[in-house]
This record gives C-alpha cells, structure tokens and sequence, in this order.
C-alpha cells in the first residue's frame, strides 16, 4: 500500500508517475505524429491532422490516467450537491 | 477591417479564452511552453494574421487571469509567474478569505491590461521612428541581449561563457542539415530548436528520473493535497473599481505603468520587486496581501502586454523577455513569419491596437466574469479530471511534430540534442532567455568568425 503511493515524483510543479508519464507521452506523440505522416493531402493538412491527433491522444491519455491529486472541498455550502468528497477518495 | 474578420477575431479570442482559462488553472504550466507551441501552429496552418494576434493576446489575458486562481483557492501556483503571489495568497486564504484574494487579483489584471494597451501603443511611437536603425543592427542587439540576461542570470559566468558554444550548436545543426541537403538553403530552422529550449528543462529531468541511481535518491511523494475552499456565489456583475478600493486601484495602476516602461526587463523579476516595495511597509496582513496581490496582478499583465505589444508595433524583432518566449510565434515562424515579414509587417498599428482591443476585452469578458464566480468548480474540475502527465504528453506530442517538420526524422534527434543541453544549463542557473537570444543571435555572432 505504502509503496504504491510513494511512486511519485515532482515535474514540471505538479505530481506524476514516471510509468503513466510515459505512457502518456507515448500516446501523444504517436497520434500528433502518426497524424502528421498519414495525411493524405498538401500542407497545410499534415499539420491539421497532426494537431487534430494530438487531441485526441490528450483526451484518450486524460481518460486512461488518473490525475495524482487528492481534492478537497471545504466550504459554507455543504448541501452534498458537488461530489469532490466522494471522488477524493478513490 | 471588414464584419467578416471582425466575427472571426471575436470567434478566435473566445477560443483562446476558453482554451487558456483551463489551461491557467493547470498546476505549473510555463507560458512560452503552452503559449508558444499553439500560436506557432495557428501560424504555420495559415490563419490570418488578424486572428493569430486576437488569439494570443486573448489566451495571455485569459492565462493570466486564471493562473492566479489556483494560487488562491489551493496555494499552488498555475503558472511561473503567479509563483511570487504564493506568499500573499496564503495570507488570505488562512484567514478564510480565498474569494477575497481572486476578486483582488483579477481587478489588478484588468487594471494592468487597461493600462498596459494605450501606454504601449505610446511608447511604441516614440520608438518608431528609430526602428529601422535598430533593426540594420537586430544580431548585435540580440548579442548585446544575451550579454545583459547572461549578467542577470544566477550563474553569471557559465551564461556568459555559453553564449559562443550555444551557438555552435544551433549554427552546427543547421549547417548539417543543409549539408545533407535535409532542409534547402535558404530555409533556417528555428521553430523546433526554439522548442526544444523551451522543454529542456522537462526533458533533462525527465532523463534524469529514468536513471534508477538518481531516482533512488530521490524523495518519492504521495498524491499531492489539494483543498479547495468553496468561496460565496457573486450576485449580479463584478466592478473591478468597486472590488478594490482607490489606494489598491492607484497602486495596481501605477505598477501598471512601471511593467509597462521596463517592458524589456524580466516579468516575474519586476513583479516581485514592485509588488515587495508597495507591500512592505503595511502592518495589517490582510490589507498588505490585498494590495500586494492587486499590484502584483497588474503588474505581471501589464509586462506581459507591453512585452508583446512594443516590440510588435515599434521594430518587429522579439526584443523583450516576453517577445522572444511566449509571443515568438508571432515575430518568427518560418516559413510565414520571419523578422523582415511578421505581424508587424502585415499589420498597421491601429490595426494591432484595434485587435488588441478586441482580443483583451472578449478575454476580460469571458474570463473576468467566469472565475470571479464559478473559481472553485473550474479548480476542481481541473485537478480532477486534467491528469498533469496528458499535459506534459500532448506538448511533447507537438514538439516532436513540429522538430519533424522542420527538418524530418533527424531533427527529432536534433532538437532533442538542444533539449538536453538547454536543460543541463537552466538547471545550472542560464536563463531561458539567455538561450532564446543566442538562438535568434546565432547567425550573426558565428558569422564574424568567417
């Protein structure tokens, strides 16, 4: 238990798993590059795809990775309409 | 400027709102690295130039409204320059007063762009007319630039001794790749080295983890802690001169006017000094967090405009802190920007003005009344659901694609070398800006070696 959550190191002003950073890098630059080599038509396209790729690797790595943060809400208005508390904590 | 354009500047500033409000929010996220990249790209796809500026000028407002945000609801800076209000902020927000250091900070940015947008067009006209002789001398000013940051950087010495062998690099790789016929002659790459400086530092230490005999030194950390206060819901619409009070809204605006005048100085540099000499000598700490944050929020925007704005409208070479890091994409692009033919070319300056204009006001709009109101669920939903690695991953994705349209495959090596030599030296004590001016100086300074 203890060795799982101290697997993380500081980069870049936030926490991060080096395994899910690579993974996540990984994942970026195939679909900005792979967007960019198979784009069939002239410039500007290439870039297109390549950004639209980008995209889409942030959202699939955004869904796959769970951000290392452990959120917290205190406040005056505890009515339980927002569910941090409940997240926080898995 | 016809209704056509003027609909499709509005449409580009409300997407560089909306895009850098969430971005502003994410933990640690540098300007030059998240600002750079996307204006870069916007260029190279062929946006008119119009739109490109109301675009960045709207995502810097928009940054800079919101990276003070986390700052305030969970003590963790969003970007480098919000770092020195850290300190103020905590002030607040121990006392339960997280509402009250967001309404003061993002009033002292309002206050430092409204100031920051006449005062540069000012300025800049009365450096224009001296602009063509400052351009015939553009390499030994960028020279003379390196030499000047070299002497404020931590590590004087090593910045100063750099300044030839930086260049070597940067002259080296281009010098290869038109010798192996990679890239034409008449094509100089820049963008993907420009980079390549820019993630150094994240490179480096990145290398540096996945060395087992470092890591095991090091401390390994938990999930980072994050609360966040739930602030009062704002009735009706935020006045940034209500919100502060007139002394606050007379120092925001007269540091305001400081950022602006040392427009060639470091940012964060003069924000901490001024926002330390109209702070120290209040005894309340809510009254002197207040008034420190109000200034220190203008202060930064205001550097951030003028640092922009001046060298745009005045010379068209990036000869400022901010010019030659975050807005670089709009003075070198290659091949449709470059120094003798960028924004400051194709546009007049009422032209920039106006659209200046019009990309801050959207931003102040969207942005402005967004956070002052919805400031915790935005935090929450972005440490929630934003992983920091998807963020580091996607800028990476974009480096790497843009190093390989430079000068293809051999470029990602290429500016992976720039990488990795950039971090070596930031990580001991060059600054960024040292290496930005020796890239643009690089030519010219090897050039009197011939």
């Amino acid at each position: 238990m203890s060795e799982e959550k101290q697997t993380l190191v500081d980069i870049w002003g936030d926490h991060v798993k080096i395994k899910d950073l690579l993974i996540a890098m990984a994942i970026c630059i195939t679909f900005t590059l792979g967007g960019y080599i198979i784009a069939p038509g002239e410039a500007p396209q290439p870039l297109v795809f390549g950004l639209v790729g980008g995209v889409i690797g942030f959202i699939i790595s955004s869904i796959v990775i769970k951000p290392k943060r452990n959120v917290k809400v205190e406040g005056e208005d505890e009515d339980g309409s927002n569910d941090y508390h409940a997240a926080s904590n898995s | 400027m016809d209704p056509t354009i003027i609909m499709q500047l509005v449409i580009a500033s409300a997407l560089g709102a909306v895009l850098y409000t969430i971005i502003g929010i994410a933990p640690g996220t540098d300007e030059t690295a998240v600002l750079a990249p996307v204006t870069i790209a916007l260029v190279l796809l062929g946006f008119s130039p119009y739109v490109i500026l109301a675009f960045f000028i709207s995502a810097i407002v928009a940054k800079k409204l919101t990276d003070s945000i986390p700052v305030a609801v969970a003590g963790i800076p969003g970007g480098v320059m919000s770092a020195p209000m850290v300190e103020h902020s905590m002030v607040l927000k121990e006392k339960g007063l997280p509402d009250l250091s967001i309404k003061k900070m993002s009033s002292g940015s309002v206050i430092g762009t409204l100031i920051a947008i006449p005062l540069s067009f000012l300025v800049a006209s009365l450096i224009l007319p001296y602009a063509d002789k400052i351009s015939s001398y553009a390499g030994l000013i960028f020279f003379l630039g390196a030499v000047f940051l070299a002497l404020m950087s931590r590590n004087k010495l090593l910045s100063l001794a750099i300044i030839v062998p930086f260049g070597i690099l940067i002259q080296g790789l281009r010098h290869l790749y038109w010798g192996l016929e990679i890239v034409p002659g008449d094509v100089t790459v820049f963008v993907s080295f420009f980079l390549g400086i820019t993630i150094g530092p994240i490179i480096f230490s990145l290398f540096e983890l996945l060395n087992k005999n470092h890591r095991l030194n090091l401390p390994f950390l938990g999930q980072k802690e994050i609360t966040i206060r739930k602030g009062q819901e704002e009735k009706g619409l935020p006045n940034p001169f209500k919100i502060l009070n007139k002394k606050e809204v007379g120092f925001s605006a007269s540091g305001s006017v400081v950022g602006t005048l040392t427009f060639f100085l470091s940012p964060v540099g003069m924000t901490v000094f001024i926002g330390d000499v109209i702070s120290r000598h209040i005894k309340d700490p809510i009254k002197r967090a207040s008034r420190a944050l109000s200034t220190m929020d203008g202060v930064t925007n205001a550097a951030y405009l003028s640092g922009t704005l001046i060298p745009l409208i005045a010379i068209g070479l990036p000869l400022s802190p901010m010019a030659i890091g975050p807005a670089a994409g709009l003075f070198n692009a290659p091949p449709v920007f470059t120094p003798e033919n960028n924004i400051h070319h194709l546009l007049s300056p009422t032209e920039i003005i106006m659209v200046t204009v019009i990309g801050a006001a959207i931003a102040l709009i969207i942005t402005y009344y967004v956070i002052i109101r919805y400031a915790s669920q935005i935090c929450g939903f972005v440490f929630k659901y934003i992983p920091h690695e998807a963020l580091i991953g996607l800028f990476a994705g974009l480096v790497v694609m843009l190093a390989f349209m430079d000068a293809g495959l051999i470029n990602i090596f290429g500016t992976l070398l720039i990488a990795l030599v950039s971090g070596l030296l930031y990580r001991h004590g060059v600054n960024y800006g040292v290496m930005f001016m020796i890239l643009y100086a690089a030519p010219w300074l090897l050039g009197l070696f011939g």
